[in-house]
């Protein structure tokens, strides 16, 4: 288990936890971020935010933001 | 005639706009919901006897209470009962885009799903079945491209069909064992204890169960609702115990669950994710080291094209202008309400008509760049700088680039910030962002004294304007607006070719703020300068006797510091207050430029003599003027003072209408005021030791 923020790109990620709260974890869960969920990076150059891939969509994700959701390779 | 009223749905960026812009044109209206700063689009259109009124809801990606554009949206479902929604779908991103379907079936719409971007979808290597995703869903699914007609024949009969027989949705939603059986569960208590809800009791199940404030609000008023809401605590309690983890999320995980099973009976992926064209230009437009010097060069060439373009568009408004006021000064002859239309009138909003196209195009330029897709590579960019030196994340960057048209519409353009601090910040920051308006006061000074390196200067102002405005957010950023900085995720859109009408649409949309604004706040003002230019009684117009120049004479030891303590400039700043660009003709009625008598006839810019009829900066008489007001040193502090100073009226306005209190736009009237003086006071003391 890591955090996305220290993903590199093109691996086949899950969602293993979302240290976010009620709000934001709402709104990321809504735009396909959540327990269980698969995502991808797609660019993760530091400093700066990342793109992922969600379900198709890519999506810019901060870096803070990435760095309290845990990830592990499947 | 059949009256239909439809609404259009879907996340943001899948090309709801361009369809609803097909079908109304320009016969829409843009206004606001009812009590919220929230966009609303309305508008109407024929079809075969049908006329048919549509709505253009908020982009949205989910139906819950965090958002008022998704309050608003969910309202107007449930209370307006539109008789049909058509949910535009982003085909290359359908499992992600089904996810606000889901929420719209759980509310019993009557949908109809519009697939659109069909080709990206062929691209990215899906396919999909639409027959079998209609059969799932019960709901028509109809492949269409917004940009071009296709599908637009099949949607509209679609539509006709099901508004005469609605779909029925809600039972197709099936949601695991567990969560079903306990919305059903509180659906039953909900049923047998409170009647005359507007919203199915399902839906009204499932919000309780994901502890919705509105709706627990809705439940408590009607008085009945204790057996529910208890029996909710209950349920949410057990789905803790069981899943470690709330009912929230559980409820989240069913409808995507429901989602994907749909998915893969319906759409094949590829194995392999293909690389889409628009993965190719982003390794390019995002990278690391080269994506700042692109940001740069697109920044660089939209403004070289809009001046290139605008100039002398502005140049045969200002000869239309002229030639009018000529017009009347000649058939109306002296007097009074002569004076009134041309130098009052025509002089004062003629002076600022003649800057719109050069806004139009801006804005028209901005607007390609975001229908492009472009402006969220901007923000992805930008990001870093942002986040390091200002505190705020990248997308507060796109409503600042918009102040580079206006502040107005970057104002506007700040509703897309989530958070109330972060946009209060980049409210307070936009003004700092060189406007057009300031441009023909740059223009004028730069030919009397800089005419050499013109380019230079003005890109030194606008320089100027980003560093102060990067300064003023990391101070604020430490003192009242302390804090975390706001979480950052937004959608980066495939890029797609913008379509001509929709980028119209939308330069006019920002554009007309910008007219409106010369045709109310900036025609009362040419009014109030007149008429105190006028007074007292049998004064030369505009002269120190008159009440403007009485009081420039007496605030003018204010700016000596400065480098400018001459009433005239001091005038020209209070006026220009009001809006920026009124600096220009303020020099131009004080002065009597191109005045042929001098008297109470000397006109304002772009009225009624001959030599009118050139831009002021190219004019003999006010390039002297200048020279004898401003040594160079002088004219770059008050350039600089009035790049910084207090926003214009309509920017305030806009603060205070965006933020509903005085409190802020005061605020930014007395900050920038002060920020103003001390940059100015340094460049030209500064400029003064260092032998300038």
């Amino acid at each position: 288990m890591m955090s996305l923020a220290l993903a590199s790109p093109n691996e086949n990620l899950k969602v293993v936890q979302v240290w976010h709260g009620g709000k934001f974890k709402n709104k990321l869960s809504d735009m396909g971020i959540y327990k269980d969920s698969q995502i991808k990076v797609i660019k993760n150059d530091i400093p700066g935010p990342l793109i992922v891939d969600v379900k198709g969509s890519r999506l810019i994700l901060g870096r803070g933001q990435a760095q309290k959701i845990m990830v592990e390779a499947y | 005639m059949d009256k239909i009223r439809i609404a259009l749905a879907g996340n943001p960026n899948v090309g709801k706009s361009t369809l609803f812009n097909r079908w109304t044109g320009m016969r829409q209206h843009v206004g606001n919901w009812p009590g919220k700063t929230v966009e609303k689009k309305e508008g109407t259109f024929q079809y075969n006897q049908h006329e048919i009124k549509v709505v253009d809801l908020p982009g949205n990606y989910s139906l819950t209470a965090y958002s008022v554009e998704e309050v608003v949206s969910r309202d107007y479902i449930v209370q307006e009962k539109p008789d049909v929604i058509v949910n535009v779908i982003d085909a290359a991103n359908i499992e992600r885009n089904l996810y606000l379907t889901v929420q719209m079936m759980e509310l019993g719409a009557n949908l109809i799903l519009a697939l659109n971007m069909n080709k990206f979808a062929h691209e990215k290597g899906l396919k999909i079945n639409k027959k079998q995703l209609s059969q799932l869903l019960g709901v028509p699914v109809i492949e269409i491209e917004a940009v071009d007609d296709t599908g637009s024949e099949k949607l509209l009969e679609t539509i006709i069909n099901v508004f005469k027989s609605p779909n029925i949705v809600i039972d197709r939603l099936k949601y695991g064992n567990e969560v079903s059986e306990h919305v059903e569960q509180i659906k039953d208590i909900i049923d047998s204890d409170i009647s005359g809800l507007e919203a199915p009791s399902s839906w009204i199940a499932i919000k309780l169960l994901e502890d919705d404030p509105e709706i627990i609000k809705k439940i408590e008023e009607t008085g009945k609702g204790q057996r529910v809401l208890r029996e909710v605590k209950k349920l949410q309690k057990h789905f803790n115990d069981v899943f470690g983890d709330d009912a929230d999320a559980a409820i989240t995980d069913a409808r995507y669950g429901f989602i994907a099973g749909l998915i893969s009976e319906s759409v094949k992926k590829p194995k392999i994710d293909k690389v889409t064209r628009s993965d190719l230009i982003d390794r390019i437009v995002t990278h690391k080291y080269l994506g700042i010097p692109i940001f740069l060069l697109i920044m660089w060439l939209t403004f070289q094209i809009t001046f290139s373009l605008g100039d002398p568009l502005g140049g045969y408004v200002e000869e239309a202008l002229a030639w009018l006021g000529k017009t009347i000064a000649v058939s109306m002859g002296d007097g009074i309400l002569t004076s009134f239309i041309v130098d009052g009138i025509i002089g004062g909003v003629g002076g600022v008509l003649v800057f719109v196209p050069l806004i139009f195009i801006l804005f028209l330029i901005l607007s390609i760049l975001e229908d492009s897709g472009y402006l969220a590579r901007a923000a992805f960019v930008m990001d870093r700088f942002m986040h390091k030196l200002v505190g705020l994340h990248g997308k507060s960057f796109i409503p600042m680039i918009l102040g580079f048209g206006c502040a107005v519409p970057g104002i506007m353009a700040t509703r897309t910030l989530e958070n109330e601090r972060d946009r209060l910040l980049t409210m307070l920051i936009i003004p700092f962002m060189s406007c057009s308006a300031r441009l023909p006061v740059y223009a004028l000074l730069v030919a009397a004294f800089f005419s050499a390196y013109s380019g230079w200067i003005i890109f030194s102002l606008y320089l100027l304007g980003i560093m102060v405005a990067i300064m003023v957010a990391a101070v604020f950023k430490k003192t009242i607006f302390k804090g975390m900085s706001a979480p950052f995720v937004m959608e980066l859109p495939p890029y797609r070719i913008p379509t001509a009408k929709g980028a119209i649409i939308h330069m006019w949309e920002r554009g007309a703020l910008f007219l409106k604004k010369a045709g109310t706040i900036i025609l009362a003002l040419s009014l109030v300068i007149w008429a105190l230019s006028s007074l007292p009684v049998g004064v030369e117009y505009g002269s120190q006797e008159s009440i403007t120049g009485q009081i420039g004479t007496v605030l003018s030891p204010i700016f000596a510091p400065l480098g400018f303590g001459e009433w005239q400039a001091t005038v020209a700043i209070i006026y220009g207050f009001m809006a920026k660009e009124v600096v220009v003709s303020t020099f131009g009625t004080l002065y009597g430029i191109g005045g042929d008598d001098g008297g109470e006839e000397a006109p304002a810019e772009g009225s009624s003599s001959a030599e009118e009829e050139i831009a002021p900066e190219e004019n003999p008489g006010f390039i002297t003027v200048m020279r004898e007001l401003f040594t160079p040193l002088s004219a770059y502090a008050y350039m600089v003072f009035v790049l910084l100073y207090i926003p214009c009226l309509a920017t305030l306005t806009v603060i205070k209408r965006e933020t509903n209190s005085w409190k802020w736009p005061g605020f930014a009237a007395v900050y920038t005021f002060v920020v103003a003086y001390g940059v100015s006071l340094v460049i030209y003391q500064g400029g003064l030791l260092l032998g300038f």
